[in-house]
């Protein structure tokens, strides 16, 4: 029986006078009990699907075509009886856990009032409900919780609190959008398996929107590739991972590292998907322009789905080919020979002493006794889940915080005790790539300004110097010069975390420390940064500390690998080999945690086919 | 960013009031028609020149000792305005720079100047100037020191808390890596970002001065009874509350106006400068 039918959907934005489709003629149904995987880059029109369905559209949207809920039209009906279905039999977890919680109110309150509002038992009934719920979501200490406020919970507390409220009225549909993005892979999977256990439980159908191909194809039963708010690629998830039709679907598998296949090159989508303002004026397919498959008859026409297989549906004239489209070679010049040992970390921790009033302290061990040595052109990693100190090694490397304990040689000079000169020299051979770039570049510096912040810092330099230093590192990092007098707010994610990169080399330093640089972005943004430290390290020689929680970004760039639990370093060796055999049981859980890997399946039966020379060096 | 600010309705009414006050303190001699302690024994307590048996050289009546209330008034405005920029001014600078200081190094100093900053807040503030002054005797000067050291609290506790939502940004830790110093970090990168609140805090402080100071002259302790102050002149004209009642109401609302003035130009600016900056941070 299908739940949701959706026939021609069309959403629109209201501009001036205009009225520009966002999402434009977009059809499938949904099964009972079934899960639809809806994925695509950010600002292809997932999140408007799942809002369009839940008619919780932002100002000056419109929603035309057919969407029937269990054979009702959901957009015709009277707005009192939708009010019903919404909440009760349709769910909402939206993409921002925060925005989805009211501030002012504790969690308790929250619950209950949605309790109350679906009619769920008495007021003294309610509370124990709530706590069932909570416990549902493998939430620790729900009674605690349900007295704090949003703000007091993490990212993952309160996605699961909002998945705990969607799941109280045992809906007949959830939509979920990017419900884990953000999220260290063990609390990713955490979520997922919850997903899933109601889902079979419940009998629920969920469709589940993320911008991770890999985690879609592993959840899902069906997938829906958008692209600029049109279909590419509708079909069975495993089919549409083995076997991508198109080139889209095909090209952004391509570029999503793998943990566990050998180290193909990553796939780099040029540019970006356009904004809506733009879609006017590109001719026929939409991927068009970014396409490498296109040839002037995909000009002529906007291309048809059509169906290539059963229930699979693909919008391309010439799906045929896609199968060719090749993962780029990995260049032996990826690779520069190691070169002399530049830092050595001995025995090091770092305690916390957190002053509570002024005589009071509490004390925590953030990191128990490192070691590891770096040498020049090598990249290593650290992995591990959030908390578990990654960030306070890589501040220590760089001399933002001191050592309580241990070691730290650089070049050749101890740097442990944090005085002035060897702070300063510190600085000169290792700078960082911070991790979020809506924090790491000050909104009211231009962005020829913040690249070139170390000139300002030795003086003398004039403007016209910053300026042009300013634009060669642009160059570098693969922006347009004339970027250098924006400020960061006109600049995309990707770009921003290429100015992050571009400032942190103005000094030409020997180590970069990266921090999550690629956590939150899409895929296609996310190849394009790895590949571009590669170039650039090709270029420049320097070696890289690159901290992350994604497995497989890390298998992708580092030659080795450090496993970090709870402050300590658990594991360590070669990337392939701690990832493929990993020794310690918390490697384990965090490799079992990561998705299964369709695509590097799909990369290998093309390898067993010859089509693709996908070479490897290990 | 100046633009939007100068289109605020309310900037520029508070600008306005603020504005005319700031011209009669400076250019009092030139504007007021009398000297505000000559004394017409012959004409006391007039009405305004347009009331019955009012006299046009004495356009808003005089007072117990036939003293020009309209010039008393302006020459008012000099010790209200002295003190509303001189006195916000001083407890600006002392709450800031400890503001930035304990919000920047936190820790054991943060501790201190907290601490200090909630034994100081704990005694209520008229109380405390009233001490102050008791123990400095009157004087302009003193009513400026008694007031930075009362409202320094205000600046320090609301810049602190700022400065530790700024202080936490990646892009402090940035600078400090490029080789900022930590003085240059703190003018550099942590000023500007606190910026608007700085300005939008001195307008307010300004009004409370004006209102402190009022409090003060009232009971005879700010400046000397020879300079002309609106808190004074309420005080003059209790006596004579039921013969002369527009000369309890003028001063009043002199003071009244000045306070406006700076409360509407401060929540305009509040408005530009803070959804701006709010707005940009979060986007
Ligand atoms: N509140 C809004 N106002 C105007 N345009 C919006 C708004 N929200 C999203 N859009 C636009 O709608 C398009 C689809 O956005 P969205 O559904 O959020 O994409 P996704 O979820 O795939 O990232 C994008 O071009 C985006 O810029
Ligand atoms: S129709 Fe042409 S341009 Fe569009 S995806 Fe297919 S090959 Fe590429
Ligand atoms: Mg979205």
């Amino acid at each position: 029986m299908s739940i949701l039918a959706v026939d021609n959907l069309e959403v629109s934005a209201r501009i001036g006078t205009a009225r520009i489709p966002v999402v434009s003629g977009l059809g499938f149904t949904l099964q009972r009990g079934s899960v639809l995987g809806v994925v695509g880059e950010s600002g292809a029109g997932k999140s408007m699907i799942g809002r369009a369905i839940a008619q919780i559209l932002p100002q000056g949207f419109s929603v035309t075509g057919g969407l029937s809920f269990l054979g009702q039209d959901l957009i015709g009906m009277p707005a009192e009886q939708r009010r019903m279905l919404l909440g009760r039999d349709i769910a909402f977890v939206p993409q921002e856990p925060l925005s989805g919680l009211n501030p002012v109110l504790t969690i308790g309150a929250q619950i209950d009032e949605h309790l109350a509002r679906l009619g769920i038992g008495a007021k003294r009934a309610r509370r124990d409900y709530a706590l069932d719920m909570l416990n549902a979501v493998r939430l620790p200490r729900p009674a605690d919780i349900l007295g704090k406020y949003a703000h007091q919970l993490s990212g993952g507390m309160c996605q699961r609190v909002l998945i705990a409220m969607a799941f109280a009225s045992r809906p007949k549909l959830l939509i979920a959008d990017e419900p884990t993005t953000a999220l260290d892979v063990t609390t990713q999977s955490r979520i997922v398996e919850l997903i899933r256990d109601l889902q079979r439980s419940e009998g629920t159908s969920v469709i589940f929107i993320t911008h991770d191909l890999r985690l879609a194809a592993d959840i899902s039963d069906q997938v829906l590739v958008l692209y600029a708010g049109r279909l590419a690629e509708y079909g069975p998830a495993k089919e549409i991972f083995a076997d991508a039709a198109h080139p889209y679907t095909r090209c952004l598998q391509l570029s999503n590292p793998s943990v566990h296949a050998s180290r193909i090159g990553l796939y780099s989508l040029p540019d970006r998907m356009p904004g809506i303002s733009a879609l006017g004026s590109i001719a026929g397919c939409l991927f068009g322009p970014r396409c490498p498959n296109v040839i002037d008859a995909c000009r002529e026409k906007t291309p048809r789905a059509v169906s290539v297989g059963e229930g699979h549906d693909v919008a391309c004239i010439r799906s045929d080919l896609t199968a060719r489209i090749d993962p780029p070679l990995r260049q032996a010049i990826d690779k520069k020979p190691y070169g002399a040992s530049l830092l050595t970390v001995e025995s090091v921790s770092k305690t916390f002493s957190m002053t509570s009033g002024i005589f009071r302290r509490t004390n925590f061990q953030a990191v128990r006794n490192i070691n590891f040595t770096l040498q020049q052109n090598e990249f290593v990693g650290i992995v591990g889940e959030s908390g578990s100190g990654k960030s306070t090694v890589a501040r220590l490397l760089c001399g933002l915080e001191t050592a309580t304990e241990g070691k730290l040689v650089l070049a050749g000079r101890d740097v442990t005790g944090g005085d002035k000169v060897s702070r300063q020299h510190q600085r000169a051979h290792i700078q960082m790539v911070f991790q979020d770039p809506q924090s790491a570049l000050n909104p009211r510096r231009s962005v020829a300004s913040i690249i070139t912040q170390a000139m300002e810092a030795a003086g003398q330099a004039t403007w016209r110097d910053r300026l042009a230093k300013a634009e060669a590192l642009l160059h570098e990092v693969g922006l347009p010069s004339d970027a250098a007098l924006r400020f960061p707010s006109e600049l995309s994610g990707g770009q921003k975390q290429r100015v992050n990169i571009a400032r942190a080399l103005c000094r030409a330093p020997e180590i970069l420390v990266a921090d999550e640089i690629v956590s939150g972005l899409d895929v296609s943004v996310q190849a394009q940064l790895l590949n571009l430290l590669l170039r650039l390290r090709s270029e420049r020689s320097f070696s890289m500390v690159l901290i992350s929680h994604d497995l497989a970004v890390v298998r992708y760039l580092c030659d080795r690998v450090f496993v970090m639990h709870k402050g300590e370093f658990v594991e360590a060796g070669p990337t392939a080999d701690v990832f493929d055999h990993p020794q310690h049981p918390y490697t384990e859980s965090l490799l079992a945690a990561v998705p299964r890997d369709f695509v590097a399946d799909a990369a290998r039966r093309d390898r067993r086919n010859g089509i693709s020379p996908a070479d490897e060096i290990v | 960013m100046l633009r939007s600010v100068f289109r605020s309705s309310r900037v520029l009414i508070g600008l306005t009031i603020v504005g005319i006050l700031v011209v009669c303190a400076i250019f009092a001699p030139l504007i007021a028609p009398h000297d505000p302690n000559e004394q017409n024994l012959v004409s006391i307590l007039l009405p305004p020149a347009w009331s019955e048996g009012g006299d046009p050289s004495f356009l808003l009546g005089t007072d117990s000792l036939g003293r020009d209330v309209l010039s008393r008034l302006i020459f008012g405005a000099r010790v209200a305005m002295t003190v509303a920029v001189l006195a916000s001014l001083g407890a600006m600078i002392v709450g800031a720079v400890l503001a930035y200081i304990a919000g920047y190094f936190g820790g054991r100093i943060d501790a201190l100047i907290g601490r200090a900053v909630d034994v100081w807040m704990s005694f209520p503030p008229v109380i405390l100037s009233l001490i102050l002054m008791v123990g400095l005797g009157v004087g302009l000067r003193n009513v400026i020191f008694a007031i930075v050291a009362v409202d320094w609290t205000r600046f320090c506790r609301v810049i602190r808390s700022e400065v530790l939502v700024v202080r936490r940004k990646d892009y402090i830790a940035a600078a400090q890596l490029m080789g900022f110093s930590h003085p240059r970090v703190i003018v550099k990168e942590i000023v500007p970002a606190t910026l608007p609140l700085l300005i939008t805090l001195l307008s307010m402080e300004m009004g409370i001065a004006v209102i402190v100071e009022a409090i003060l002259s009232f009971v005879g302790m700010s400046v000397s009874a020879n300079t002309p102050a609106w808190g004074q002149m309420v005080a003059d004209a209790r006596q004579t509350i039921y013969e002369a009642p527009w000369n309890l109401f003028l001063p009043i609302f002199a003071i009244f106006l000045a306070v406006l003035g700076f409360n509407i130009l401060g929540d305009g600016l509040r408005r530009t400068l803070d959804v701006r900056l709010i707005a940009r941070g979060r986007t």
